[in-house]
């Protein structure tokens, strides 16, 4: 009895403390209409050459944290007083989480690979500086050689980067403040097996029209195979949502889901046929790697994939037992609803700076950020290793780059073994005005899962009522994103 | 911002310390009274002859105590606390608390956006359909295991060795053991690889059967993941028993050996009563474990947490991580404190079951 | 007398029927029991197999859409790569350090902790029990923000008390080891008070050989836990602090965080080994059990 009587009263006491505070609302409203950029104030110095050190996140493997290294040497010799202290934190959503979690207790590192939808999360807890005040600052530092150079970025520097990619880092508020910059690309691109197409005498498909087409001509001659291998289902809603210019997802309102709507549901039933007619299957609903399906010397094979630019090497074509190729790779853009105007996902790390009390830090891991998105043979270096597209044009001018570059072959030959990475890079560059990104705010990465489980559940749905499939599909997708947003 | 975010801090260490405050007042002086008017002479009799020796029984109990119990107030007791505080500000995000843009209110909105969140119910389904399933399972399986690895004598270390391999294998290869044996890959064409498992059911005679591709059924899946959670918590479970049955005294089977009692009596008679503290223990650990049970559907079902076009096996905990991943701390923590109800309500009825059926 | 004989020597024959009966019965029932336990063994045994052959694989033929069971080419170049990886000796040095002390203090507060609750009699002891056990029902990962701050707040930031401390304490293990405990028959103890036995020398003397194995399985177990941390490490540690996983986890990713798996798990099969051996000698002891203690019940 006694012991009751105390925990009930230690509850009552509990409660009356916790609503004591119920009658205070202690912050201000959210300024949601604010179009004004944010701001950061860069020290009126500049870098003043005090000792600091910098944290670095990434997600690099050992070898690229190699080339890191070499490049670090480098900066450190303009700037010798900056450490660089590089820590690999494992996969992307392992740097997010990590991040997040530092933040509370303010231990952020000071510059980390970054997708959109982190920088949108750790925006939420005003931790990431503004970038544009560094970007048009005229302040000059001094280097340990006694050159100087300007804090922000030339005029030159500015259109040297590849357009696509730089604008990515404006798609975080209306008023487009700059919270990234491009360290190193991705994109999608449509592997496809040449040898194959020119014995048939096929032509790489433009539209998706002229892709039906062709996967349906395809399965005539080769019946068991699965003509085309979509390696992400929801890369391929979201491309289509663009091409078409119907909307996705927008930032009205701290985030809108526009993805229901009656050009949307269309297409996902349109493809559902072409997968219920066995021309199309995705990594998900195929149960495995569609590269594996691409390179597969027996049993059933695919014609085509379209996949990240990231996974070239994996589309390497097998070799017999004395090296040589069975077939030969190519690649192409991927097809698109208008061909003049084409759109493709661009992918891939950028890099953000996190708020620190030192601001000396800040500004020493902005130069560090300039250095590594400015400098060619470091962005040729990374890209070689990585197979990476360069986020900056005159990478292509440096020579070491550009024999890489043309060693890029479909298959072994004489000239040397089969470099798809190469190829892929090769692509990337070529496509560069065909680049977008969707909208980052925080709930964005819910809209990717769920239209990537739209296109999966209406593929492989066989029951009679595909309307109603779809509907609920769709309905339940939003709703979702809706009740995730809060 | 810091300060309003120190100023809350306040409030709820002053909260806390009010609370204890009035706490410790009531039990001194109230309680006091109470025995002091009312059971003086049965108090000094019961001090002289009881609580001198118990008091000191007591304090050395609390002694031994305090090492656990001081780490348990920093690092179990104050993240629970926190958890609460997270539970009842609606809509709490950590992240706009350290934004500063937090619009601070009290309430039960956490739990009543939980309580409608559209897949809740199929949430529960899940996580109770698993544990049901699983613990009584695993428990049998481990102990007649263990029980016949105690009863042979040729062999016996190899195969004790054997079953004490699955702790040096690393969880990543477990992981992918699954996805291997049960993956059917391009299934419904000509020459689908239809899994090992599928290949051994097949020399049964029994048709492939699609356990976690696209268009699998519900209780395919919920196959498939009760075997692993079984695989998974088998070799834990048989060196709890095992340990257990050891520490067993001989003398009882000893006696029934004489009498040649059958071995199934033996079993049902002896061995179990004799393990019921282990088996007990196992059970509830089972339970608690079960009803956090997600990372085995996230390694075979991948982060959507569903065949394709399948059922959600979505489960509780998997609910609170989405919502952590969302920085949905309110959230996660409101369906953390209804997870923690549900598993208390359980726990409670095991030890009440046990403490009936337990021989010590 | 001759009737006599005879009867005695039917009553043989009976027995003798009845004992080779008997026997058939014993050698079915063994036949069994070995049949059971291999199949059991062989399913259980199959990870580690799994570990070992994808060790021996290349990309290529791990990345098959038909997984092999066995390695079309041997790929012993596997276990070069994983051995000249990034800093590993480090790492197990950082591991075998944390998971030694964090499992000798942990030994000792269970044991005392287990003890109070097993022997001792005091105030509130199941309700401090019951509520012991609820916290085992919150989801750990909820804790991390909090302690995070914590340690932070303590400056425990890159230290090995940061990887020991707030993991001391398990009630898991605890209550494990109350079982145990309660399964000694209090009379021992009550005995052991009368001759004026200190409790920490009856401890020590009776009630940690008698649960010797669960000692031990608390010891595999809590050593497997430094071996498999990965999370709590990472976020608590710079690279010279942080533990085996991380360095198998990180040291074979490409520039998307996938792992190269064959080199990993030539990496991971490495390090298991001293872990096995370790074990392979601990389990002689928690076979030993009690039979020697002479105790009775």
């Amino acid at each position: 009895m006694r012991k009751i009587l105390l925990s009930l009263l230690v509850l009552v006491a509990m409660l009356v403390n916790v609503f004591a505070m119920t009658s205070c609302n202690m912050f201000g409203s959210d300024d949601e209409e604010n179009y004004e950029k944010a701001t950061y104030d860069v020290p009126a110095e500049g870098y003043d050459g005090s000792a600091v050190t910098i944290e670095f996140y990434s997600t690099m493997g050992k070898k690229l944290q190699a080339v890191l290294d070499t490049y670090i040497a480098e900066f450190n010799k303009i700037y010798p007083k900056i450490t660089v202290s590089h820590t690999s934190v494992g996969s992307y959503d392992d740097v997010r989480d990590q991040i997040k979690t530092q933040l509370t207790a303010n231990n952020q590192p000071n510059i980390a690979y970054c997708y959109p939808d982190h920088v949108a999360a750790y925006n939420v807890a005003k931790a990431v500086v503004p970038l544009d005040n560094f970007i048009d600052s005229t302040i000059t530092v001094t280097r340990a050689d006694g050159t100087n150079e300007t804090l922000g970025l030339t005029a030159e520097q500015k259109a040297d980067f590849i357009e696509g990619y730089y604008k990515e880092g404006t798609g975080f508020d209306k008023a487009g403040t700059m919270y990234t910059l491009p360290l190193s690309k991705s994109t999608e691109a449509l592997y496809y097996n040449k040898t194959f197409f020119d014995q048939n005498g096929l032509s790489v498909p433009k539209t998706w029209d002229e892709m039906e087409a062709l996967c349906r001509r395809i399965k005539e001659i080769d019946p068991t195979c699965v003509p085309l291998g979509y390696d992400s289902e929801a890369n391929w809603f979201i491309s289509m949502c663009e091409q078409y210019g119907v909307g996705y997802t927008s930032l009205d309102n701290g985030g809108s889901f526009l993805f229901d709507n009656e050009t949307t549901r269309e297409f996902v039933k349109e493809f559902r046929t072409w997968h219920q007619d066995g021309l199309v299957t995705t990594e998900e609903i195929y149960g495995g790697y569609t590269s594996g399906l691409f390179t597969s010397t027996e049993g059933q094979r695919c014609y085509m994939v379209i996949g990240s630019t990231g996974g070239a090497s994996y589309q390497t074509p097998p070799t017999t037992g004395d090296g040589v190729s069975l077939f030969e790779t190519a690649m192409a853009t991927p097809p698109s609803v208008d061909p003049a105007n084409p759109k493709v996902i661009s992918q891939g790390p950028s890099l953000c700076l996190f708020e620190s009390e030192n601001k000396q830090e800040v500004v020493a891991s902005w130069l560090f950020m300039k250095f590594l998105t400015t400098n060619v043979s470091f962005q040729a270096a990374f890209s070689m290793e990585s197979g990476y597209a360069p986020v900056i044009k005159s990478v292509q001018d440096n020579e070491v780059y550009k024999n890489w570059l043309n060693s890029a072959r479909g298959k072994n030959t004489e000239e040397g073994p089969a470099n798809i990475t190469a190829m892929s890079v090769k692509l990337a560059l070529a496509q560069e005005k065909a680049y977008f990104v969707s909208p980052a705010f925080n709930g964005s990465s819910d809209a990717r899962d769920q239209v990537g489980l739209i296109m999966q559940t209406i593929l492989v749905y066989e029951g009679d009522d595909v309307d109603g499939a779809i509907d609920k599909a769709f309905k339940d997708a939003i709703a979702e994103c809706e009740y995730a947003l809060g | 911002m810091a300060n309003a975010k120190e100023k809350v801090k306040g409030w709820f260490i002053e909260g806390f310390v009010k609370t204890f405050i009035v706490a410790w007042i009531w039990q001194t002086f109230c309680v006091k009274w109470v025995w002091q008017t009312f059971c003086v002479k049965w108090f000094w009799k019961a001090f002289c002859v009881n609580i001198l020796y118990k008091k000191f029984d007591s304090y050395k109990a609390w002694l031994y105590l305090s090492p656990a119990i001081i780490l348990l107030l920093i690092f179990t007791v104050w993240p629970i606390f926190n958890t609460l505080r997270m539970a009842f500000w609606e809509r709490y995000n950590m992240l706009q608390e350290i934004g500063g843009t937090l619009k601070f209110k009290l309430g039960f909105k956490n739990f009543v956006d939980v309580i409608n969140y559209p897949r809740f119910i199929q949430c529960l389904k899940n996580t109770l359909l698993l544990c049901v399933l699983t613990v009584p399972l695993s428990t049998i399986l481990a102990l007649v295991i263990a029980v016949c690895l105690n009863s042979i004598k040729p062999l016996s270390r190899f195969l004790q060795t054997i079953f004490f391999l699955p702790y040096v294998t690393n969880s990543i290869a477990i992981g992918m053991v699954f996805e291997a044996m049960f993956n059917i890959v391009g299934y419904k064409t000509p020459e689908a690889s239809v899994g090992i498992i599928n290949t051994v059911i097949g020399f049964f005679g029994i048709e492939p059967i699609n356990w976690i591709n696209q268009g699998s059924a519900y209780w395919a899946n919920i196959t498939v993941l009760v075997i692993y959670i079984v695989w998974n918590a088998l070799p834990f479970k048989i060196l709890i028993l095992l340990g257990g049955l050891q520490s067993v005294n001989k003398q009882y089977y000893e006696a029934a050996k004489v009498d040649s009692t059958p071995r199934l009596r033996v079993f049902t008679r002896i061995t179990v009563p004799l393990l019921s503290p282990m088996i007990a223990y196992v059970v509830i650990t089972g339970f608690i474990g079960g009803f956090k049970e997600y990372s085995s559907i996230v390694g075979i079902f991948g982060e959507d947490m569903q065949a394709v076009g399948g059922e959600s096996l979505n489960t509780m905990v998997g609910y609170i991580y989405d919502s952590l991943a969302r920085n949905q701390q309110g959230r996660a923590s409101a369906a953390a404190l209804i997870l923690f109800g549900i598993i208390f309500i359980v726990t409670m009825i095991n030890l009440g079951v046990s403490k009936k059926k337990t021989h010590y | 007398m001759s009737d006599t004989k005879k009867i005695v020597t039917m009553v043989e024959q009976d027995m003798k029927k009845v004992t080779s009966k008997q026997r058939i019965v014993k050698i079915t029932v063994q036949i069994l029991l070995y049949l059971f336990l291999c199949t059991m063994a062989l399913i259980i045994v199959f990870p580690f197999y799994w570990m070992i052959i994808s060790s021996l694989k290349t990309t290529a033929e791990y990345r098959l859409p038909v997984p092999t069971l066995f390695p079309r080419q041997i790929m012993w170049t596997n276990y070069l790569e994983a051995f000249t990886a990034a800093n590993l000796g480090k790492l197990f040095m950082n591991t075998v350090y944390v998971g030694i002390v964090s499992t000798i203090l942990s030994l000792v507060v269970t044991v005392l902790s287990a003890f109070a609750f097993a022997r001792l009699e005091f105030k509130g002891k199941n309700t401090l029990f019951a509520l012991l056990l609820a916290t085992m029902m919150i989801p750990g990962e909820l804790f991390t923000i909090t302690n995070y701050v914590t340690v932070t707040k303590l400056g425990w930031i890159d230290t090995y008390t940061v990887l020991i401390v707030p993991f001391l304490v398990s009630i898991f293990y605890i209550y494990l080891l109350r079982q145990n405990f309660m399964q000694i028959p209090n009379e021992l103890y009550l005995a052991a008070k009368v001759d004026g036995t200190k409790d920490l020398k009856y401890l020590w003397k009776v009630m940690i050989p008698l649960s010797l194995p669960n000692l031990i399985s608390i010891t595999i177990l809590k050593m497997m836990g430094a071996w498999n941390s990965y999370v709590w490490p990472r976020l608590v540690a710079n690279t010279d602090h942080q533990l085996i996983t991380n360095g198998l986890r990180n040291a074979f990713t490409d520039m998307s965080g996938q792992a190269n798996i064959p080199v990993q798990m030539a990496a991971v099969t490495v390090v298991s080994i001293p872990l096995f051996l370790v074990f392979i000698f601990l389990r002689k002891y928690i076979m030993k059990g009690v039979s020697r203690s002479g105790i009775k019940g």
